[in-house]
């Protein structure tokens, strides 16, 4: 993110905080779907997250990257919000250390959802159709109406940039 | 085919010789097929934190940011003769909801954070009625209390109305004799019973009006 919309997140800056939001919003999201599997629990924990965030603004550290810090407050804060769900449905009084089934994949969670987000809208849509609804690319281009060539080739650099965008996580 | 090339190709489809970087990419793919990764977080979210953030509008003039976790020097007029305050705390509505009301969110801050809920506000010819709904608001303990106010972005608050909620989570219902358009946020302070006029440092709640709906 642009230092100086961070640099405006920490001190409190209302329209930073909504830029961040606008970068972080759907990879928070995703990562607490990935854990929670409820789209209400889901939403309450992304806006926990930011508002946790922008609380603890004063504490970022300018020089490091952004994202793992607030990847942190939002696995956190899912975690916190799992397990209050886990103990107010437990039919025991039984109080289990609970773990989120999605909690070993979420950082990758959150980072493919950060890549596809930079994604143009086009391309984007391609790369869901194909992974996410299982479609080749004949059945993409007939849904969209567009050329097969059209599909391959937005598929294509779709790819190129998401291996660009995910070098660090295929590495890690 | 250069590596890259390689890692994208095996992205797209699957297959490709990447012995070593094969199980990671195989986790993303799996990720790009999973409907989290994909789903859109609901729009009121946004207007959730703006909500809570906005509240703080005034707080980022504060010189440091470290000084956004105390309270700024209250310039609050309280119980100011300008401000008409009538004051009234129940359990039971004196006007009953209105689908003309504009609603707010209310969150909970670091103090409170299990509070949530809703301000439900309407002008009135006397006033503005402001009804909280709150859950995960802990009763006030004896010798509290807490205090509901509306804040202009000038950074001037007027007390709307006290509460504590030991007789339980019912509906509290406060008045405004200023306006809302110039006072858009509304925040809840926990009180000790010392008299003193002054907002205490220990928010517990904020809101904030819409921008639509806020000047």
């Amino acid at each position: 993110m642009d230092p100086e919309v961070l640099e405006r997140f920490r001190i409190g800056d209302e329209a930073a905080v909504k830029a961040v939001y606008d970068r972080y919003g759907g990879p928070v999201f995703a990562l607490s779907m990935s854990i929670l599997g409820d789209h209400g629990l889901a939403a309450d924990a992304t806006q926990q997250t930011f508002i946790k965030a922008w609380r603890a603004a004063s504490t970022y550290d300018p020089e490091r990257s952004f994202a793992p810090w607030v990847y942190a407050i939002a696995r956190r804060t899912a975690i916190d919000i799992y397990r209050k769900h886990s103990r107010s449905v437990s039919s025991d009084d039984v109080d289990i250390a609970v773990f989120p089934p999605g909690l070993e994949t979420a950082w990758e969670v959150f980072e493919v959802r950060s890549a596809v987000d930079r994604l143009p809208d086009q391309e984007r849509q391609v790369v869901k159709l194909s992974h996410f609804d299982g479609l080749t690319h004949v059945e993409i281009a007939a849904q969209l109406d567009i050329p097969v060539g059209t599909v391959k080739s937005r598929s294509h650099r779709a790819h190129q940039r998401l291996s660009e965008f995910l070098r660090h996580v295929e590495e890690a | 085919m250069t590596p890259d090339e390689t890692r994208a190709r095996y992205l797209e489809t699957g297959s490709g010789d990447l012995a070593h970087e094969s199980e990671r990419l195989d986790l993303i793919r799996e990720v790009l097929s999973t409907g989290a990764t994909w789903t859109e977080p609901p729009p009121q979210i946004v207007d959730g934190v703006l909500a809570a953030v906005g509240t703080g509008s005034a707080k980022s003039e504060q010189p440091s940011p470290a000084a956004r976790s105390r309270w700024p020097m209250v310039t609050a007029v309280v119980g100011s003769a300008v401000a008409v305050v009538a004051l009234i705390v129940s359990t039971v509505s004196v006007l009953e909801d209105d689908p003309a009301d504009t609603v707010l969110a209310m969150t909970g801050t670091e103090l409170e954070d299990e509070a949530s809920g809703t301000a439900a506000v309407r002008p009135t010819g006397s006033g503005w009625w402001i009804r909280l709904d709150l859950t995960g608001l802990s009763p006030a303990p004896e010798g509290t209390y807490y205090e509901g106010w509306v804040w202009s972005d000038d950074g001037e608050g007027v007390s709307i109305g006290t509460f504590h909620l030991r007789g339980g989570e019912g509906p509290v219902i406060l008045w405004s004799g200023v306006e809302m358009e110039d006072y858009p946020s509304i925040w809840v302070t926990l009180e000790d019973e010392d008299g003193a006029a002054e907002a205490s440092d220990q928010v517990v709640m904020t809101g904030r009006m819409p921008d639509d709906e806020a000047a």
